[in-house]
């Protein structure tokens, strides 16, 4: 697929809460390339689900330029698909119902819907609730079937907002596994966001560092290693840290800012709590 | 479904499931039983004087009367063809223009302040006006009870579309979906809950206007039945035709919950 470029150029957005001006990104400059996975992670409340709206098109009240394929964003597009950060699932329909909303104007055979559509089920493994109405989901497997919606259309560039947030660890790693794939197969261009900062460093090709109030990018790490890759390889792991030591200096002012590149030293702190103060 | 009493299913279970309806028809045939109970005690012991209040069993044979000689088949068909017809075009055009004004602001915009004026005058106000302009045929009591299920319908509607979450609309947008796609997947299920409080107070509102209109003008159905026995003072007819009445419309709501019910699987234990 020869398409699926995002150039995002100075983008800002300010909501307007309680008659005050809350500057939720400023200064946005951003260049994906055709086919690229970019991860952002960034502390709760720094932009991250308005700069995915802003590139779906629901957001498109903003200073700066959103370009997709030399073409300015001006609403939501079939070329972009978005998996928001909660399900929205329609409650009256079943989940086989509401991931084949995403084929609703695909233009395929009934017989090719379907076909699609039990595929997808099968891929984020809810095969068997074909005909669960969502409040006989449990969260985590809402969240699937949402992703089976975004996915189905197989979107040129998609948006994935915390997707895997609410899954337990065994199935993240296989769905996490499953749209690295996808997204490689069929050259789609992936924006995900996330707080996992594994997860980040391990799908990205970079990860966008992202510091609040207002939400901008701090730091863009590149991750060459190639795929498939093994999520316990060196260069992961160092990739981790810098990303880390990033998500730290951006914070609320730190006294002392960690090194940047530690390159030999192993990690003293379990990785989840200093993810949890990236993130809090 | 009552929300006070929660009682978990038991599928399968088909005796306890018996045991549960009859015990809930048996709770719900309490106060009417009890209500009939001192009804019959005050005619018998003569609290009232009969003239006010007949007897349970002279009601009843009255109503068996009525219903023999056909007279009360008459009426209630008559009246059940007027609310029926009346209902069908003005909750119909009701749910039309709910949704347009639900789905169109600039419609709403014009729309709403004409209609809130005229929603606020009476029904009983307008059958005069109507009276000038169509008579006191058939058609002024169609228009007068489509008129009275008309704004109700319109009024639930929109707000149903209306209060449709945000979210799910950005969903429709972000998938693209046509116009007729939404109306289809979104809004009208979405809506649903509220256009059924609109059918049931549309349908309450068509049989008030129904008794109205036959007070005024005409010469048979129930409501004309009701107005007439009670300036005769044939309190017995009155009597039975308020209790044809409620009954009738008793089995409408039924129908309309049972219908409800199958459409909104999605907020029913199965
Ligand atoms: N519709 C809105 N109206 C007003 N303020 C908003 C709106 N949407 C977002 N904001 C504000 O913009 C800022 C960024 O919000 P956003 O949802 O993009 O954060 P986020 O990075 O996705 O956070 P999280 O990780 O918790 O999901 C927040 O301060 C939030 O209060
Ligand atoms: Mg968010």
């Amino acid at each position: 697929m020869a398409n699926g470029e995002l150039g995002l150029q100075g983008i800002a957005k300010t909501f307007r809460v309680d008659g005050r001006l809350l500057p939720a990104l400023d200064g946005i400059d951003l260049q994906v390339t055709p086919g690229e996975f970019i991860t952002i992670v960034g502390a709760s409340g720094c932009g991250k689900s308005t700069l995915l709206r802003i590139i779906a098109g629901l957001e498109t009240d903003h200073a700066g330029a959103a370009v997709h394929d030399g073409k300015t964003i001006r609403g939501p597009s079939l070329a972009r698909g978005l998996v928001f950060q909660e399900p929205r699932l329609f409650p009256w329909l079943t989940v086989e119902a509401n991931v084949a909303l995403g084929l609703e104007n695909a233009g395929l055979s009934r017989d090719a819907k379907r076909a699609a559509v039990s595929e997808h089920i099968a891929l984020v493994g809810l095969t068997g609730f074909e005909n669960a109405y969502p409040r006989q989901l449990s969260g985590g497997m809402a969240q699937r079937a949402a992703i089976a919606r975004g996915l189905v259309n197989r979107p040129g560039v998609l948006l994935l907002d915390e997707p895997f947030g609410a899954l337990d660890a065994f199935t993240r790693t296989h769905l996490q596994e499953e749209l690295q794939g996808i997204v490689a197969r069929e050259g789609i261009t992936a924006v995900l966001v996330t707080h996992d900062v594994d997860e980040a460093v391990y799908l990205g090709d970079r990860v966008v560092v992202m510091a609040p109030r207002p939400g901008r990018i701090t730091r863009i790490v590149a991750v060459d290693e190639p795929r498939p890759r093994s999520r316990t390889a060196a260069a992961l792991l160092h990739k981790r840290e810098a990303v880390l030591a990033a998500l730290d200096s951006g914070g609320r002012g730190r006294p002392e800012p960690r090194r940047l590149d530690a390159p030999d030293e192993p990690l003293r702190q379990p990785a989840a709590a200093i993810a949890l103060q990236g993130a809090a | 479904m009552s929300l006070l009493a929660y009682a978990p299913p038991r599928s399968g279970d088909f005796t306890v499931a018996l045991l549960v309806r009859l015990r809930h028809a048996a709770i719900g045939l309490l106060v009417p039983l009890t209500l009939v109970l001192v009804w019959a005690l005050a005619s018998a012991r003569g609290w009232l004087p009969e003239q006010v209040l007949p007897a349970p069993s002279y009601v009843w044979q009255n109503l068996r009367d009525m219903a023999a000689s056909g007279e009360l088949a008459q009426h209630a068909g008559i009246s059940a063809i007027r609310v029926a017809v009346g209902f069908a075009v003005g909750a119909g055009l009701g749910l039309l223009l709910g949704i347009a004004i639900g789905l169109s602001r600039p419609v709403e915009d014009y729309v709403r302040p004409l209609f809130t004026a005229v929603a606020q005058v009476p029904t009983i106000g307008w059958i005069p006006l109507l009276m000038l302009f169509l008579g006191i045929g058939e058609t002024l009591k169609i228009v007068v009870i489509a008129k009275a299920a008309f704004f109700p319908m319109v009024v639930n509607t929109a707000a149903g579309i209306q209060n449709i979450p945000l979210s799910y609309r950005e969903v429709a947008a972000v998938l693209r979906l046509t116009r007729w796609q939404s109306l289809r997947r979104l809004v009208l299920p979405g809506a649903l809950p509220s256009i059924f409080t609109g059918v049931r107070y549309s349908l309450t509102k068509a049989w008030t206007a129904l008794v109205a209109v036959e007070l005024l003008a005409s010469a048979e159905g129930l409501g004309y039945l009701l107005v007439w026995s009670r300036q005769m003072f044939w309190l017995d007819t009155m009597l039975a035709a308020m209790l044809v009445i409620g009954l009738v419309g008793y089995v409408m709501d039924a129908m309309l919950a049972a219908a409800e019910a199958r459409l909104q699987a999605w907020r029913i234990d199965a």
